[in-house]
């Protein structure tokens, strides 16, 4: 399903937090939402996603905050019981038990609430929520920002086969644009709550043209190695 | 010269630090990297004597290495003041705590170097930008012109634009100062594009020591390789033709 959402915007004490955005992803497509911190990035993910599920569309959401998705006094098992009856599915010990062992979750203890678990823990357990199912669109907001590195890059190589065998489309939002190049096929750039640049990765990566661009093509690796 | 001879930290029964030996000659810097849980922290408060040691030691010129008042960058700038004091209050403390006398020209080139503007640091810690800070937090460890500095993953709180920034502020001033820096950090680029040398801790020991360059082109243990490809992975390190 082709997601297409025009006119986005927010307000807050008549100050603007995201300016009129339109944000358009074809089925399956992978793309990367990068700027600065306070660029309106979260901001819009969170309006976008708000917007979409008002119209029926479903959306999985990876917060960048596990304290946005998990409620402290319910334990990690009621989460996940309730995720599955929000997507209409029966529990399945071996879809969960597919998911934890493939995020490094298996031995943890469900009964717990989230303050049990440490920060990077939540962040693998909403990851794995989110895809319980196969929604048309899945917003990760900073999905590695609390994971170690080895545990980052096999998330993402597990998100990288999910939306392998699916139609599902991915809004990745990070401020790391070496991160956004390696996984999607299209970034694009936010600067003062609006997109100012949306380009296939490698034309941006060459000509960036906005000066956000431009600073994060300048920051995108620390080092770059001769093969 | 940090000399860190044999060093083993024992915490609730559990071994934390083990047999851990390297050194570190000034004006150079090396880089510990690894996982939660390695005992990446636990080696700075060793070194800085926060953390008894079950056994070992830790010199600077062979005397005990508190006498050469070593300073340490935190990782969340904000949390590392004191929330109710101006910055420029919490920057006097190592004057005042080592009875030093506040060379102002010195505070003025600080300043300069580091990005800091003087009316920054008439502020609370959450009247400034994280980045600023951070700043203001190399400045305060730099302030009582330090032989060591230690950085407790300086850059992790950062995005991506003021981390590589910062690194950069981070290496100039230890080009101007020459102090020996001592990073820890989980990330492998940074890592690889500033230290001299990097050691990798796994379950409180040095599983790997290298030169930056040739442990990033060529990790000698498979998991000085795992989290290699890690950083492939992450976009932090890239391969280019």
């Amino acid at each position: 399903m082709t997601i297409a959402a025009h006119g986005l915007s927010a307000e807050r004490s008549g100050r603007t937090l995201l300016h009129p955005t339109n944000v358009n992803l074809k089925p399956g497509e992978r793309v990367g939402l990068v700027g600065a911190s306070g660029s309106g990035k979260s901001t819009l993910g969170h309006v976008l996603v708000d917007t979409l599920r008002a119209r029926g569309t479903s959306v999985a959401h990876v917060p960048q905050s596990p304290d946005e998705a998990l409620d402290p006094l319910r334990s990690m098992a009621f989460h996940w019981r309730e995720a599955e009856q929000a997507l209409g599915l029966s529990p399945d010990d071996a879809r969960r038990a597919d998911l934890f062992n493939a995020l490094q979750i298996a031995d943890s203890d469900l009964r717990k609430r989230p303050w049990s678990w440490s920060r990077g823990m939540q962040q693998r357990f909403v990851i794995a929520m989110a895809l319980i199912g196969t929604p048309d669109l899945l917003v990760m907001d900073e999905p590695t920002s609390a994971l170690d590195p080895v545990v980052a890059a096999g998330t993402m190589g597990l998100l990288d086969a999910y939306l392998r065998d699916r139609q599902t489309a991915l809004l990745l939002i990070t401020h790391d644009l070496g991160l956004a190049a390696r996984w999607v096929s299209r970034l694009m750039v936010m600067e003062a709550s609006r997109i100012v640049e949306d380009a296939p990765t490698p034309r941006l990566l060459s000509t960036p043209e906005t000066k956000a661009a431009k600073a994060l093509c300048a920051h995108r690796n620390w080092l770059e190695l001769p093969c | 010269m940090l000399k860190v001879e044999n060093i083993s930290v024992r915490r609730g029964g559990a071994t934390t630090l083990k047999d851990v030996s390297f050194s570190l000659a000034a004006e150079r810097t090396l880089a510990v990297v690894g996982e939660s849980g390695a005992g990446k922290s636990t080696l700075i408060g060793a070194i800085l004597g926060l953390v008894r040691c079950a056994s070992g030691r830790v010199s600077w010129n062979d005397e005990p290495v508190g006498k050469c008042r070593p300073a340490l960058v935190m990782q969340e700038p904000r949390a590392a003041f004191n929330p109710r004091l101006s910055l420029c209050r919490s920057l006097m403390e190592p004057i005042m705590a080592q009875k030093l006398v506040m060379d102002a020209s010195r505070l003025d080139r600080l300043c300069q170097s580091l990005e800091v503007h003087l009316d920054l640091l008439d502020r609370r810690p959450d009247q400034v930008s994280i980045g600023q800070a951070q700043r203001v937090g190399i400045l305060r460890a730099l302030i009582a012109a330090p032989p060591l500095v230690l950085f407790d993953e300086p850059l992790s709180a950062l995005d991506a634009v003021t981390q590589k920034h910062t690194a950069r502020l981070i290496a100039d001033m230890q080009a101007q100062e020459g102090f020996a820096a001592l990073i820890v950090t989980h990330d492998l680029g940074y890592a690889a594009a500033f230290a001299d040398e990097i050691a990798v801790l796994r379950a409180g020991q040095i599983e790997e020591f290298a030169a930056a360059q040739a442990f990033v082109e060529e990790p000698q243990t498979d998991y000085g390789r795992t989290l290699r490809d890690a950083a492939f992975a992450l976009g932090a390190l890239e391969r280019v033709a």
